[in-house]
């Protein structure tokens, strides 16, 4: 994408500088979408991005640009700007301009896209989403499906003072089907929307009629569902998507991005008890074709299988280059951006609760009045005081140890620290679901997971009588 | 290639394949300082831009964009939109007759200041957010501005631009009083360099994120509640869909089939204002080149007027309200720019629940049922006065349900930037379902 010889002279012209790192992070990715709303082609869009961004470090401070003009001229013009901000030109490296000795690195395909964008006319997509439409027609109170679907071909290239030069592709794929059902002036809403780092192939694992009867089941029974309870009561939450719950609660509040601020409520905690015994939490970057999944982070290192919290023990936090160099913690692949208008900051991949010994069953035995909330919402968390919220998409009573109606409407509030002290017990149904997740570096896909789980008390915001 | 010069190559390209199309250039320059301690300890100064066209062939409506200007890239590009034009089920689509609209400037002399008064801004903020001893930690303190230049042009003689720009300065903080912790966040934008108060912005951001420590639970029940500002245009925030032209077309929004209808209490007026002269967001004309005006959305309570583009208007046999909106990157649309809640004569405070910020509102407000329950942090007031803070608790309902419920609207609009300029004043609603302990 970029010529060795212009990256060299941008990256000297930065130590030349007085820039103690600099890095270089360029990408070229071209997109394509379709909607298809009640088996009509709505909207067809594609596209090119093309940017590059330079970030330099004078010490712990950072500045960063942004440009689409890759040229050389370009380039260097940006870096030579960004060192005038820092008024610091003048001071030349030991170095000085000379060229620099890249350890190449490039992607190994373990992500990689069999069936690419061009294999496959327009039409073929077309006939995927009006199966996506048909698989979601399953009773006359369906009013409206909407499919959606993403496509994204990625070239990275991360170079750096320190000799690193990553070359990575990232292909992505995801349908996602709205179900609007309709009883009378009542509307509610189902969706699933799975997505896997791979092609087209992705339709071999997720057969886009699945996809839409999915969808279509959870808006009949949102439908059927009467307001949900409100109240402080024990919450059983479903697998895959409903670990968005700790994502929100946990997850980021382990970022070095908070941590390295001391702005987290679990910074200098490592060896300590955080959470339950029976939850032990995973972020893996490595997980073949998931979502979240990238050989290399958008740093230029290596991507790894992080275990954050051991039979409860915090063991270590997300760790990306600037979250290292403030709290001395051991980089974990972490640093994470959604496109070369964003610096890089400490992020979550493919983050996981592992599976316990309980059974599903077993969770529900001792509830006498509860929520089963079977599928999640997004949420929001505030790192600093650990507060949290989540919406559930789709949730049931629990009375006496037995599911009983269906409700909607339902919120779950409460602060992450405290919940995850209340998780009773795991089962062993481990799933995993997509997600785009939004923080400061912007908005960037991972997944969450976890076993169906029991936590003995949450506030549910549902309907006061 | 520039963005000029892209423009007329696919305009001339355009011409030759016998298709009619709209190119939308844009280009968008940011400064942010982030201060940290005393000094700058981020800096992010960026240009980017990109051009999408749409096109119009065979009465089919296809979209592509590139932020890469070279010939291979902008003929991909043509040939994508081609392409994806030919998906389309339905053929009535067209593209607007346009006119020249000139260049308009409304960012004249937003920016005016040297770096250094820019970087004052930033850490004369910061130190003024440091100032009380219970904020604990600074997660932002920053400086930022914001330029965008947009340019429009079509085979249907459509051709114009304008620039605008936002100056601000954003601030996150956690607070905390014994065990007690609130993190807080928060940003204050204007169109002058000028009009930033620093020093006011961050004993705002204190006094209100401070009040709420200590907070104690909330019982489970239902409250009257008074809505600041900020609270009540999260909300106009989420809800804005309701009017927009294409929901109402596809069946997504309860307020389809309900025009001139009672929609809200009498006490409701919303507008959105793309030149309101106090408004944050401006814009002249639309994307597609439509003049923008002052548009009445509910008037003392009656559904007035969806936000129509000239797609939506055409489907629905109405006018288009100069209401569409597109980053090149994306498809045709419509968004408000400056949407208030028209002030009123003043809330006269009982008993309830003040809410002051809500959190969690992109998942829990759903805005085709209309139905939200979100996390909500306030005040609890006894006989008009402020008895305690309160957390733990969501609150839950129906939009178009607390419009009816609305039963005093105070007199001062505050304004936010949530994806487009909101403004609100304090809302009182009757009867709102709280979840607490």
């Amino acid at each position: 994408m970029l010529a060795e010889a212009i990256v060299s002279d941008v990256l000297s012209l930065a130590r030349a500088g007085g820039a103690s790192f600099a890095e270089v992070y360029a990408e070229r990715w071209k997109s394509r979408t379709l909607r298809v709303l009640n088996n009509e082609a709505k909207e067809a869009n594609s596209g090119l991005s093309y940017g590059a961004g330079v970030r330099l470090f004078f010490g712990e401070e950072i500045v960063y640009a942004y440009t689409n003009d890759l040229t050389g001229d370009g380039l260097r013009d940006v870096t030579t700007n960004l060192v005038r901000l820092k008024g610091r030109s003048g001071r030349v490296d030991a170095r000085g301009r000379g060229g620099l000795d890249f350890r190449r690195a490039v992607a190994r395909g373990l992500h990689g896209a069999q069936v690419f964008f061009d294999a496959q006319p327009k039409s073929y997509r077309l006939t995927l989403l009006k199966d996506a439409d048909a698989g979601a027609r399953i009773a006359p109170e369906i009013q409206q499906v909407d499919s959606l679907l993403s496509e994204l071909d990625q070239d990275v290239l991360v170079a750096n003072s320190d000799g690193v030069w990553v070359e990575d592709r990232r292909v992505r794929t995801r349908l996602r089907v709205v179900v609007v059902a309709q009883d009378g002036a009542d509307l509610q809403t189902g969706s699933y929307a799975p997505g896997l780092s791979m092609g087209l192939e992705f339709f071999d694992r997720h057969p886009p009629r699945d996809v839409g009867r999915r969808s279509a089941e959870q808006a009949l029974a949102n439908l059927r569902a009467k307001p949900a309870p409100a109240g402080t009561m024990p919450v059983v939450i479903g697998n895959a998507f409903g670990g968005v719950i700790f994502h929100e609660a946990l997850g980021h509040l382990l970022e070095t991005t908070s941590v390295a601020r001391k702005a987290s409520v679990l910074t200098d905690k490592i060896g300590e008890q955080i959470a339950s015994r029976v939850v032990t939490y995973v972020d893996d970057g490595t997980t073949p074709h998931a979502w979240g999944s990238s050989e290399f982070d958008d740093e230029g290192a290596a991507t790894e299988r992080t275990v954050l919290i051991e039979r409860g023990e915090l063991k270590s936090y997300m760790v990306d280059r600037w979250g290292a160099l403030m709290t001395g913690y051991r980089p974990t692949g972490s640093g994470r951006r959604e496109d070369y208008t964003y610096a890089p900051t400490s992020r979550m991949r493919n983050t996981f609760i592992m599976p316990g010994d309980s059974s599903i069953e077993k969770l529900f035995e001792g509830v006498e009045f509860g929520l089963y909330a079977k599928d999640m919402g997004g949420g929001q968390v505030r790192p600093g005081s650990g507060e949290y919220n989540f919406g559930v998409k789709e949730a049931y009573v629990i009375r006496r140890g037995r599911l009983e109606e269906p409700v909607r409407g339902a919120m779950l509030v409460g602060k992450g620290p405290d919940t995850i002290m209340k998780v009773v017990a795991v089962a062993g149904d481990l799933e995993t679901s997509p997600g785009m997740c939004g923080s400061l570096s912007g908005s960037i896909p991972v997944e969450v997971g976890q076993p169906h789980l029991l936590v003995s008390e949450i506030v549910v915001g549902g309907e006061a009588r | 290639m520039t963005l000029e010069e892209a423009k007329r190559y696919l305009l001339d390209k355009a011409k030759e394949r016998k298709v009619a199309m709209e190119v939308l250039g844009q280009r968008d320059r940011e400064l942010s300082l982030k201060a940290r301690d005393g000094r700058l300890e981020e800096i992010t100064q960026a240009t980017q831009g990109g051009i999408g066209v749409r096109v119009v062939a065979k009465e089919r409506v296809g979209y592509a964009f590139s932020e890469q200007l070279t010939p291979e890239a902008l003929d991909w590009m043509l040939n994508e939109a081609i392409e994806n034009a030919a998906l389309q089920h339905e053929a009535r689509g067209f593209l607007p007759d346009g006119a020249a609209l000139g260049f308009q400037d409304l960012a004249m002399g937003v920016f005016d200041a040297p770096m250094e008064a820019k970087a004052e801004t930033a850490l004369g903020f910061e130190a003024s957010l440091r100032k009380d001893p219970r904020v604990k930690n600074i997660l932002i303190a920053s400086y930022t501005e914001r330029e965008r230049e947009v340019r429009i042009s079509s085979t249907q003689r459509a051709d114009g631009g304008y620039r605008h720009g936002l100056v601000g300065v954003t601030g996150s903080m956690v607070m905390a009083d014994g065990e007690s912790r609130k993190q807080a966040w928060d940003s204050d934008w204007s169109r002058q360099f000028g009009a930033l108060d620093p020093g006011r912005t961050a004993l705002e951001l204190v006094e209100r994120t401070g009040r709420l420590l200590n907070a104690r639970p909330l019982q489970t029940g239902r409250y009257t509640v008074y809505f600041e500002p900020k609270a009540f245009a999260q909300l106009l925030a989420a809800y804005w869909w309701l009017w927009n032209g294409r929901w109402v077309l596809e069946g997504k929004s309860r307020l389809g089939g309900r025009l001139d209808q009672p929609v809200a209490s009498p006490l409701v007026t919303i507008i959105d204002d793309p030149m309101l002269t106090e408004g944050l967001l401006r814009r002249p004309f639309d994307v597609e080149g439509t003049r923008t005006q002052r548009l009445a959305l509910v008037e003392r309570g009656v559904l007035r007027n969806y936000l129509l583009n000239s797609e939506t208007a055409q489907q629905l046999g109405m006018r288009t309200t100069g209401s569409a909106a597109r980053r090149y990157s994306t498809t045709l649309n419509v968004l408000p720019s400056n949407l208030y809640l028209q002030s009123g004569a003043g809330v006269p405070m009982k008993d309830g629940v003040i809410v002051a910020d809500l959190m969690g509102v992109h998942a829990g407000a759903n805005p085709i049922s209309g139905e939200f329950s979100v996390q909500a942090f306030g005040l609890y007031v006894r006989d008009g006065e402020v008895a305690y803070a309160v957390e733990n608790f969501a609150v839950a309902g129906d939009f178009l349900t607390l419009l009816k419920n609305i039963t005093a609207v105070g007199e001062t609009l505050e304004w936010h930037l949530m994806g487009m300029g909101i403004g609100a004043p304090l809302v009182e609603v009757q009867d709102l379902s709280f979840a607490g302990t």
